[in-house]
């Protein structure tokens, strides 16, 4: 891969690929209900994702050992185990091999290990015949493409660019007619099997136990790849081992069912050991023992092993459905990953097992949204492991130059950085109509097409504290309120509503003056070190304001302080010591407000005239898993009808610099929340999040300017008479 | 024929096998596309089998040893004039030009609608996977109601060897996403159960 690649242009290309749009476009329609089916025969999908991850955990932490007893039980029944550390020592030993026993044709069925090293190619160059036989596979080695997918490699392509393939390959004209074509296929390649010298399958797991290795898969390939060369080679990553046979029920139970929405695939099969083969002598068919050659895969992944959070890619049984419900993926497919892994856990993958460089080209087609992390069957925190990587390469590389000043200059100072957007105010002043810029200077042009960007407000609300704090007498709690930028900045009112409803419960709010930014954006870019400054400045604030609650209504915000400022500080006793102690004051205005209303009877629905609609932030359902109290408290709200809307908690595509920096992503993404709100009938638009109310309200203004936005906390707060 | 074991009934798990389960199991199977039989006596099973051979106009057929002499497929398949092959070097000559193959699976699956193979011998498994029309033969008491019984089955017998869930025909959805079937495997899949018990233990 080069190493300066102009991502933003293979991105718009993609974006302009219609046939890759439409098919992805579907298929992130489908893919979620395809999935919700094949589930509603299992009880627990929570407790059966525990199973997967805490068998897996158990796996990597023995890992040696297991390795050591597969080999082990391998070698007992005949096989031979080469370990490959990396894709020289592999392609050196396979060619060896073929070398040696006189292998001329080679047939494959899918492995991913291969692909990572680009085995057929070498293959090739050696002057061997090798085959891909899984049709998706196929395909693409004669498109002479990379996988766009893990599962369905070739889903970038619809049947007439398939047909024009198969025309070149086959010397003959084929019609684009699937079936017809999957015939053509099935002859094309029967001799492939039949005639193989040798036979290279992958593995979904290998099981220490007793050797043996286990495949899943649709077509039937592998099983013939496995049945009728006399030599089979085996490629499997050190992190499919798993340690007993019974191990495979949870990942049988969860990987057909996320990976394709099936209760089990057509094949399943167990190898163990050399099983009998045929080999033609003097004109007769015999039968001896197979030769079987089981080559465990490293290249990255045992040093990955022994990193406390990377070795959470041991838990991937590699479904990729974090792929058909990453906003991302669906958007621009798999080739924009660069290497050959795609997605969230793709951009992971490449980072260990391909290179540092490629990750960072990439690493922020993440926004962070937890869609994945809520499906996955290990339950590996795929965002979480991103910033972590990003973090370390920053920690190695640095930030450039210009990033690195600004943070330390700017963010890290909190009077500069609230100085400059006091400036900003001003600055702004001849674009601005109520509350969003709706004509930018012609340099930012682009970021505003299908929205309008938001408005830092005349008057940030630290400057309107004063005016709407009351006398409480006899307060039930003293509350210490953390705005974040955005509400400090952007949206005021709406720390003025939180203001108003602490107040109507009887509660002294106050507001810690010297509280910064929470850090996020500076964590985003992976600059820990400015992160911990930032963090230490608020924590002195709040540990000052002696308060018994912490107030966010950001939930970012929230989670910041919540999980973050504990990861910060963890080698560092004595503010480990302080974070613990606040941390666990945190509270999310919504979650709080719906438990005090619930306490005197305030929940009560009610029916109005004014339709509602709530849109859930990333943030705040996956990060913070809150999602029935807003709805409660809507429901109640006096004079609203509250209305849900298809796919409620689909990100909004804003995320941070994300939405800034890949507009061209972000825009199609809010383009199908302003659709859903639509749709929804509601003529408002509910969050709880100030980031989702700026990306919304900027596409609201351009795309639907009649429906209004407001944070949970303003509605409410219109319900209370002053 | 080599097994990986030669008496799976005593690995089933006594609470967790039986008749009860195969209701749903075939309608699991069907949900897949595979075709479901569930017959008294082996003589049934024969004429379900002829029955198939005649609408489907086939010439040749490939059997393992252990479904042959019990359903007595010489007798339906020579006056029908289908060629029938039995041996292991005729089987592998032959396989991947036949129209039919015969063979036993050891066990059903309800959570699933899978059967389970026990693949060891290599005439096994040619003959379930290169024909076009696959006829798997089972006992239709041996149905396991989840894949964890079904694992609990497996690790008591399986040492070596090569054991295989088969869950409707062979498939894929490769292009466009459109289900297919057929590709590598067989385009249909046919499960005889029988009520009486047709191999020795
Ligand atoms: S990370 Fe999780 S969801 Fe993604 S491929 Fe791996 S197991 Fe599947
Ligand atoms: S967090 Fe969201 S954007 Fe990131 S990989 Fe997961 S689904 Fe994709």
């Amino acid at each position: 891969m080069s190493s300066n690649r102009n991502l933003k242009q293979e991105i718009n290309e993609k974006l302009m690929d219609e046939t890759l749009r439409g098919s992805l476009n579907r298929f992130a329609e489908a893919y979620p209900i395809a999935r919700a089916k094949a589930y509603e025969s299992v009880d627990d999908i929570d407790s059966l994702r525990n199973s997967v991850r805490d068998m897996k955990i158990e796996t990597v932490e023995n890992l040696e050992k297991i390795a050591d007893q597969f080999e082990e039980q391998v070698t007992k029944r005949g096989g031979k185990v080469f370990r490959a550390k990396d894709g020289d020592a592999l392609k050196e030993y396979l060619f060896n091999l073929c070398k040696e026993k006189g292998v001329k044709r080679i047939a494959k069925s899918k492995s991913m290990a291969t692909e990572e090293i680009h085995l057929n190619h070498f293959l090739e160059e050696k002057g061997l015949h090798v085959k891909e036989t899984d049709l998706g596979e196929w395909i693409i080695s004669i498109a002479g493409h990379k996988p766009s997918h893990m599962v369905m490699p070739a889903i970038h392509l619809d049947r007439n660019q398939v047909a024009q393939y198969f025309s070149q390959e086959l010397n003959k004209d084929i019609e684009p007619d699937i079936a017809y074509m999957v015939q053509e296929a099935r002859i094309a390649l029967r001799d492939e099997f039949l005639q193989a010298d040798m036979g290279i399958t992958g593995a979904n797991f290998g099981i220490a136990e007793n050797g043996a290795t286990g495949l899943v898969t649709n077509e039937g390939n592998a099983r013939l790849v496995a049945t009728l060369p006399p030599i089979q080679v085996v490629i499997i990553g050190y992190e499919k081992l798993i340690p007993t046979i019974k191990d495979a029920v949870p990942i049988l139970r969860t990987l057909p069912r996320n990976a394709t929405g099936q209760l089990m695939t057509s094949y399943m099969s167990m190898i163990s050991g050399a099983a009998p083969a045929l080999v033609k002598k003097d004109g007769q068919w015999v039968e001896q023992e197979k030769e079987l050659h089981v080559i465990l895969f490293d290249n990255g992944r045992l040093k990955a092993a022994k990193d406390d959070k990377l070795k959470q890619i041991y838990q991937c049984v590699r479904c990729a459905s974090c792929l058909n419900v990453c906003p991302v993926y669906t958007l621009v497919g798999g080739h924009v990953y660069g290497h050959i892994y795609a997605g969230g856990i793709g951009a992971i993958l490449t980072a260990l097992l391909n290179s540092m460089n490629d990750f960072k080209q990439i690493n922020e087609m993440c926004i962070g949204c937890r869609r994945c992390t809520e499906i996955c069957p290990g339950k590996i925190d795929i965002p979480g492991l991103i910033e972590y990587l990003r973090a370390k390469s920053v920690e190695q590389d640095g930030l450039p130059f210009g990033v690195k000043a600004v943070f330390e200059n700017v963010l890290a100072n909190r009077k500069v950085f609230h100085n400059l957007l006091r400036l900003a105010s001003i600055g702004q002043k001849p674009f601005t109509t109520g509350r969003v810029i709706r004509h930018l200077p012609l340099f930012f042009a682009g970021l505003a097409a299908d929205r309008s960007l938001p408005a830092v407000a005349d008057k940030p609300f630290r400057d309107r504290v004063k005016k709407v704090t009351k006398k409480i007498d006899k307060p039930v709690k003293r509350v210490a309120f953390f705005s974040g930028c955005n509400i400090d900045f952007i949206f005021p009112e709406t720390g003025e509503s939180v203001y108003k409803v602490l107040q109507d419960l009887n509660m002294e709010v106050v507001f810690p003056e010297d509280q910064s930014c929470c850090g996020k954006p500076v964590l985003g870019m992976g600059d820990h070190e400015t992160a911990r400054k930032i963090a230490k400045q608020n924590i002195i604030a709040f540990e000052e304001a002696k308060a018994d609650y912490i107030m966010f209504a950001c939930p970012t915000c929230a989670e910041t302080w919540h999980l973050t400022y504990v990861e910060l500080f963890k080698d560092d006793p004595e503010w480990s010591k302080r974070v613990e102690k606040l941390v666990h004051n945190v509270r999310e205005f919504t979650s709080f407000v719906a438990g005090e209303y619930d306490k005197v009877g305030r929940l009560t629905k009610t029916s109005g005239r004014q339709k509602v609609t709530y849109h859930d932030s990333c943030h705040m359902k996956r990060g913070l898993s809150v999602h029935t109290e807003p709805r409660q408290l809507l429901e109640s709200a006096p004079g609203y009808d509250f209305v849900e809307m298809k796919d409620c908690d689909k990100c909004c595509g804003m995320a941070g610099a994300f939405g800034v920096k890949y507009t061209e992503l972000s825009m199609p993404i809010l383009k199908k929340k302003i659709d859903n709100i639509k749709d929804s009938g509601a003529e408002v638009i509910a969050v709880a999040c100030p980031a989702c109310m700026m990306q919304i309200q900027g596409g609201l203004d351009k795309q639907a300017p009649t429906i209004k936005i407001k944070h949970v906390a303003e509605i409410i707060a219109e319900q209370i008479k002053e | 024929m080599k097994k990986v074991s030669n008496n799976w009934k005593q690995a089933f798990p006594p609470e967790s096998v039986g008749t009860a389960f195969f209701e749903e199991f075939a309608m699991r199977a069907q949900n897949v596309a595979a075709k479901v039989f569930r017959v008294k006596t082996a003589a049934e099973a024969q004429s379900v089998i002829a029955e198939i051979i005649k609408s489907s106009d086939a010439k040749k057929v490939v059997a393992t040893p252990e479904v042959v002499s019990p359903l007595n497929l010489p007798t339906i398949l020579e006056p029908l004039n289908v060629k029938l092959y039995t041996e292991q070097s005729d089987i592998r000559t032959h396989a991947d030009t036949s129209d039919v193959g015969v063979a036993c699976v050891e066990f059903g699956i309800a959570e699933t609608g899978s059967v389970c193979e026990d693949g060891l011998a290599i005439e096994q498994r040619l003959i379930t996977t290169l024909p076009p029309i696959s006829i798997v033969v089972m006992n239709s008491a041996n149905v396991v109601p989840t894949i964890a019984a079904a694992f609990e089955t497996i690790s008591k017998v399986f040492d070596r060897g090569y054991i295989s869930f088969i869950t409707g025909p062979s498939r894929t959805s490769d292009i466009e996403r459109v289900l297919t079937i057929g590709v590598h495997g067989p385009s249909q899949l046919v499960i005889i159960a029988i009520d009486e018990e047709i191999r020795e233990v």
